[in-house]
């Protein structure tokens, strides 16, 4: 019951910047917040429940990125129908890395993740027919979409606040229903050990390259997202070690494998990422590592994993 | 036709033959003993049955069809169950929960699951830690959660690796009754084992491998005094 309160709560305050605010900074930042949150969530539904530490979760946001910003500018696709090929996008070539990368367990799944990742990477930069190389695509003017009897406004933050909320929540819906689900359960078994998963009839490698493909999924849509929020992007902005780290960073700040962790996260690393790059200017990633350092010390199961352990022991 | 058929089962690691042409038969409804000094080669077969390693060359048949190249999740399915030498819980989950993965393979929704797994818990005397993380319980119940888990899966043979190593006196007679009614539901037992006194009492049949070579097949009491185990375990006398 106050789980359901909970998750509740949490959703109607998902829902409430546009309409507390118009201050275009808190609006940007919010919608920062949520992009966080989808790509924590997306990475979580692997590394939390499966306890598959990739390191290259980049690879999808900027597959379903750059997918979305070509299909609008080379085939005119409008870019909803785009974040969702793009999310297709990141699924395929998900399929290829999952059947390589699992192979290998522990830290080196986790270093091969980073290796393949840096590869394509350095294929979108040197790719220029497809992606423009170092230069990157532009979007100059989003297409018109007649909303009732007005259009929406693309210079409106609120539109793209709506989408990226609705994005989140069904990140969050994915993470739920897997942690109810059969493979939900697997995936905890893998977690533990994967020899003894195997010996209990689990076919530990699908059930690993079917939630790596989950995963990509929600990462690829956040690319997608990102592409058609910011109008542009280029390889360093989307395919980036940094993004890959910062979703492992969300995911375990906020709590492995819960559904309100990523949420927590995203809230915390974005809003003290900024705090900290305002007060400390250049130095700032010094007390954002050492902010790391603290939670990762005291607070093992992330901030909501611990909390929840703080309420259910004093009960 | 035998339950399991291992046909010149050879496998190297390197250089080093483990396990070389090594042939046996497990018949429907026997309990079956494999034993050699420490090295011969056991736990390898073990893993060679079960898909944890690939053998260099040879057979594994289940009633006539091959299982070779099978990953272990594949031959759980063919109903080949095994515990492992150095236990392997899911050390966080529950007791409960533990068993309920395994029974997933023949029950796919959970309450039926969970029902099918107290029903084993209860029978391998379980029945009372069914909320305990596994990492809590001693050595002697995580080795019979192994073995519910390995039940739970419906096995007709089931791989036993060392059920009783590492056990008091008390608790290896306790395993010793566990695996005589486990064969008394219709599971054909293989088991590894270092303790001789209990394999030699509770198998009907013994295996000895040395240097990954078969040496001897037969009842206990005709194995233990033939001359070229008793070199294997005592060592031969230098003339």
């Amino acid at each position: 019951m106050t789980r359901v309160a909970i998750v509740a709560v949490v959703l109607i305050l998902m829902m409430a910047p546009p309409l507390v605010t118009t201050n275009q900074f808190l609006l940007h930042l919010a919608i920062t917040v949520l992009l966080w949150t989808l790509l924590g969530a997306s990475w979580n539904l692997l590394g939390g429940f499966a306890g598959q530490v990739s390191f290259g979760h980049a690879t999808f946001f900027g597959v379903g990125a750059y997918a979305t910003m070509i299909l609008y500018l080379r085939l005119g696709l409008a870019p909803w129908y785009g974040m969702a090929l793009g999310g297709a996008a990141a699924v395929l070539v998900s399929l290829p890395i999952g059947l390589i990368c699992f192979r290998l367990r522990g830290p080196y799944f986790s270093l091969s993740t980073l290796a393949v990742a840096e590869i394509v990477r350095l294929v979108a930069l040197n790719w220029e027919a497809l992606t423009n190389g170092p230069v990157g695509l532009l979007i100059t003017a989003l297409p018109p979409v007649a909303l009732g009897t007005r259009g929406i406004n693309w210079e409106s933050k609120v539109p793209f606040y709506c989408i990226i909320a609705v994005l989140a929540a069904l990140a969050m819906a994915a993470t739920w229903i897997l942690s109810r689900a059969r493979l939900g359960a697997y995936l905890l078994a893998i977690r533990e050990d994967e020899d003894a998963a195997e010996s209990v009839g689990i076919d530990t490698v699908r059930a690993k390259v079917l939630t790596l493909a989950l995963s990509a999924f929600f990462t690829g849509l956040g690319g997608g997202f990102y592409g058609f929020y910011f109008h542009y992007v280029d390889p360093d902005a989307v395919f980036p070690i940094a993004v890959s780290v910062e979703m492992v960073f969300i995911a375990v700040v906020g709590g492995l494998a819960t559904v309100i962790g990523p949420v927590i996260g995203a809230v915390f690393l974005t809003t003290i990422g900024e705090l900290f790059r305002e007060r400390f200017q250049v130095g700032h990633l010094i007390f954002y590592g050492l902010f790391m350092m603290l939670v990762i010390r005291y607070l093992p199961e992330g901030i909501w994993g611990g909390a929840r352990r703080a309420w259910t022991g004093r009960r | 036709m035998a339950l399991l058929t291992v046909s010149d089962l050879t496998r190297d690691f390197g250089g080093l033959r483990a396990v070389d042409r090594f042939s046996f038969t497990v018949e429907a409804g026997e309990i079956l003993g494999l034993i050699g000094p420490n090295g011969a080669g056991k736990t390898t077969v073990f893993n060679l049955i079960t898909g944890f390693l690939r053998p260099t060359s040879g057979e594994i048949l289940v009633e006539g069809r091959s299982i070779v190249g099978l990953r272990p999740h594949a031959v759980i399915r063919r109903g080949i169950a095994r515990t492992f030498q150095l236990v392997k819980p899911f050390p966080k989950l529950s007791v409960r929960e533990n068993v309920t993965l395994a029974a997933f393979t023949h029950e796919p929704a959970r309450r039926r699951a969970e029902a099918v797994a107290c029903q084993i818990l209860e029978r391998v005397g379980l029945g009372d830690r069914l909320d305990a993380p596994a990492a809590d319980l001693t050595l002697g119940a995580q080795k019979r959660l192994e073995v519910a888990r390995a039940l739970a899966t419906r096995p007709r043979v089931l791989l036993l690796d060392e059920p009783m190593g590492g056990l008091n006196p008390r608790e290896v007679d306790e395993a010793s009754a566990l695996v005589r009614q486990i064969r008394a539901e219709g599971v054909t037992v293989v088991l590894v084992e270092h303790v001789m006194k209990a394999i030699m009492r509770i198998s009907e049949r013994v295996v000895v491998i040395h240097h990954g070579e078969k040496i001897a097949d037969g009842a206990p009491e005709r194995v233990v005094q033939d001359p070229s185990v008793i070199a294997a375990y005592l060592g031969t006398r230098v003339a």
